[in-house]
């Protein structure tokens, strides 16, 4: 998939974040697999971005809440909503879960 | 409701152009075509996610699993029966993509992606997105 989104050390984190997040959604927008939705190499560098992430993580999910949970999982460690409860449940886990650790 | 552009859905499948299909609710990430299909509006049906029953593979084996622990059967009817629900999965590459809800008027719904709920003909959303029908399946509608 081609990105022009430049490398890390070239760009803002908070800028970096958006651009991804951008192409992520734009590029997923009809995808209903959890596993191309989560693969997307945008997806993966946002996960790659690790705690410099977090703070735009837990604004976005506030603001516009979408399928972030698996890369907080997987910067976080934490497993703090499961797959099985319904979506809105996790959202408010998580959010809690970053008031809790200063984000929010 | 917000109503997204016609253009922008047409774009993304350009089989439903020139036929019967609308847009039937707004955008919701809580749930994917699997989910609707399955009359799930809270969670996201995927085997790497959310998935009640069979076994957790990327493959149309356990899709069907999954639907057939919802009391649906294999068919090769696509028409419209009355007494009977349907929902169609659709592969692209041998991989599950997609799936679509048989409705009482004999179109089918679908909820595309994180996107929105779209009413439409069977065949009006195959194409480079989500291939082909290749599984239909049937239910005695619940009572």
């Amino acid at each position: 998939m081609h990105t022009t989104i430049p490398a890390a050390r070239d760009i803002a984190p908070r800028d970096l974040f958006s651009a991804l997040r951008d192409q992520w959604k734009r590029d997923t927008l009809v995808e209903s697999s959890m596993t191309a939705i989560v693969l997307h190499p945008a997806y993966q560098r946002i996960i790659g971005m690790g705690d410099r992430a977090l703070p735009f993580l837990f604004a976005e999910l506030k603001r516009e809440p979408a399928q972030w949970f698996w890369a907080l999982e997987a910067i976080t460690g934490e497993d703090v909503a499961s797959d099985d409860l319904p979506f809105a449940e996790r959202v408010t886990r998580w959010l809690e879960w970053g008031r809790q650790h200063g984000f929010g | 409701m917000d109503l997204v552009e016609r253009g922008s859905i047409e774009s993304m499948f350009p089989g439903l152009r020139g036929t019967d299909w609308e847009q039937t609710s707004p955008a919701d990430p809580a749930y994917n075509c699997i989910g609707w299909a399955a009359h799930d509006t809270m969670h996201w049906w995927w085997p790497s996610a959310h998935w009640p029953v069979g076994a957790r593979r990327d493959t149309l084996e356990s899709f069907t699993q999954a639907f057939q622990a919802l009391g649906f059967g294999y068919t090769t009817n696509r028409d419209l029966e009355r007494g009977v629900e349907k929902i169609a999965i659709y592969m692209k590459e041998l991989i599950p993509s997609h799936a679509a809800r048989q409705l009482v008027t004999g179109q089918w719904t679908s909820k595309l992606g994180s996107y929105v709920d779209i009413r439409h003909d069977l065949n009006a959303i195959e194409g480079d997105r989500y291939g082909r029908v290749v599984q239909v399946m049937a239910r005695p509608i619940p009572v």
